[in-house]
């Protein structure tokens, strides 16, 4: 699924940035692995807003990687206001891991 | 945008640090103090099950070791498994504070045998400190906005808990004022099954039941293959009180405990499913001792049968008595407690040191927070010290159950030493 859209120069920047959030649970980044839905910059309103999941709504460690989003891109654009949203609906599922995380994980 | 619209969720919020360390911080003294009373008083399980130490030990092990670190985990877990958050925080340090004042008084009263007032307000305080948890676990799933079964599992567990510490207080009153047709001793396996089966068995299988699919990153979900298991544990525990209170011949308890291994072949079942879809192919050591656990459950009910038997045809067997709590409390009970300390409270102490610094640069991951060599050779000491003291029980050799404690109180003391290394960790200390 590639969902990313608006600026891709800015997006590949973004998602460079949030290769530096961990899952600490399964070691691997949020980007590979598939957490990411949508990153849309708004110019207008200097605003990046960030639609992203966990893998199972019950995660212990949701807060931390969702702080670990949202300060991740506020160090990457600090001129623009960040937005976070939590959805579950898609769910995850494996199918959204990249090669690059499939190859972590020994899939 | 079809996603944008779509209504944003909140992720789960944990339980403070500050509320839950304190709990695995005493449980893992508790058990370096457990091992080394099995040390001291190694000899006593060459006698009689009713010895004062082997009555210290056992509810050192179940009360300050058990039951605290499940008191501790139940508080950070609950709050994942329904969705929601701990109602309060201050009911959960005054449960603690309860506890923690009232085990020692307890358990000290029982390795002197002094049934008198320090067992009395030691046996209260712990009972009020039930109560407090469960007033908070209580008001907490009535908030959630879902309920789900291993909340379900949870919560009965602790009125289960919560009747077996009214029945022990009752049996300390029994010794100096009658309050039963018959003396403590014959109640005992009353107490101490419906705390094993009511407490310990219900609430590991209601959290590992979310846990172990959720460390194994599996999808398996079986609701009502566990409402079942749900089903036969407590029909067969109220099974065995109503057969144990109306003298029903020895024979007839192989119905309870059908039901109850029934329901654990069905978790195993599960747990297998579970394992087979799992997402994570490398499985660590913390999970395998834990799943090593799920198959240890089988050891105490086989043991019982045969204690069953025995029982049945020879009268009562102490040998089989002690090996069945022993495997109960040090077996089955401590090696899902060693595996799944280290799969939850180093996550907790990252979320308290690295929380702040997620996204902004390189962090090290929960698992860097201990020693996985000092775990492993904690998990072989265990298994050895394990194996040998069961066999000192069965063969009564001193020298056997002396080397068996010895090599528990090592597995005691690597434990303790990696849980402080988690809970002392500071920032850049790994």
């Amino acid at each position: 699924m590639s969902l990313i859209t608006n600026s891709d120069i800015k997006s590949n920047i973004a998602m460079a940035a949030l290769h530096n959030v961990i899952d600490p649970e399964i070691g691997l980044n949020v980007a590979d692995l598939g957490l990411i839905y949508e990153i849309n910059f708004d110019e207008d309103e200097m605003r990046v807003s960030t639609i992203m999941t966990l893998t199972t709504q019950f995660c212990p460690m949701g807060e931390s990687i969702v702080d670990g989003v949202t300060q991740a891109m506020q160090q990457t654009f600090p001129e623009y206001n960040i937005q976070v949203d939590l959805i579950f609906d898609p769910p995850w599922s494996y199918d959204l891991i990249s090669e690059e995380g499939r190859e972590f994980l020994n899939l | 945008m079809a996603l944008a619209s779509m209504m944003s969720a909140d992720p789960v919020k944990t339980t403070s640090y500050k509320v839950v360390l304190p709990f695995y911080a005493y449980a893992a003294v508790s058990f370096l103090v457990a091992t080394l009373l099995l040390f001291l008083s190694a000899g006593a399980f060459g006698r009689h099950y009713f010895h004062p130490h082997v009555i210290a030990i056992t509810h050192t092990m179940t009360l300050a070791w058990g039951t605290m670190i499940i008191l501790g985990a139940s508080h950070q877990l609950v709050p994942v498994l329904i969705e929601g958050k701990l109602y309060s925080n201050v009911l959960a340090y005054i449960s603690f504070a309860l506890a923690a004042v009232g085990i020692p008084l307890l358990i000290y009263a029982f390795y002197h045998f002094n049934m008198n007032w320090m067992a009395r307000r030691g046996g209260e305080l712990v009972v009020d400190a039930i109560v407090v948890y469960l007033v908070n676990m209580g008001i907490s799933m009535s908030k959630s906005k879902t309920e789900n079964v291993h909340a379900v599992f949870v919560f009965t567990g602790g009125l289960w808990l919560l009747i077996t510490t009214i029945v022990g207080i009752l049996l300390v009153y029994n010794f100096s004022k009658p309050l039963f047709s018959q003396d403590s001793l014959h109640y005992l396996s009353l107490h101490a099954n419906m705390g094993i089966i009511g407490w310990f068995l219900l609430l590991v299988i209601g959290v590992g039941s979310r846990l172990i699919p959720m460390f194994l990153i599996s999808k398996y979900t079986n609701p009502k293959l566990l409402w079942k298991v749900y089903g036969l544990i407590n029909a067969g525990l109220i099974a065995f009180i109503f057969m144990f209170l109306y003298h029903i011949p020895a024979c007839y308890y192989l119905l309870p405990v059908a039901a109850v291994l029934s329901a654990l072949l069905l978790f195993g079942y599960y747990c297998r499913q579970a394992y087979k879809k799992r997402l994570r192919k490398r499985v660590d050591e913390q999970i395998k001792i834990s799943m090593l656990s799920v198959i240890m459950m089988l050891a105490p009910v086989v043991l019982m049968v045969v204690l069953i038997v025995a029982l049945a045809i020879t009268g009562e067997n102490t040998r089989l008595v002690l090996a069945y709590g022993f495997a109960v409390f040090f077996g089955w009970m401590t090696a899902m407690i060693l595996g799944m300390t280290f799969k939850t409270m180093p996550f907790i102490v990252w979320n308290r040191v690295y929380h702040k610094k997620a996204g902004l640069g390189k962090t090290p991951s929960p698992k860097d927070l201990f020693s996985s060599k000092v775990f492993v050779g904690m998990a072989l000491v265990y298994i050895l010290g394990f194996l040998l003291f069961i066999t000192g029980i069965l063969t009564t050799i001193v020298l056997v159950l002396q080397a068996g404690a010895l090599l528990l109180l090592l597995a005691a003391g690597l434990y303790n030493f990696n849980v402080f290394k988690v809970i002392l960790h500071k920032s850049g200390a790994t």
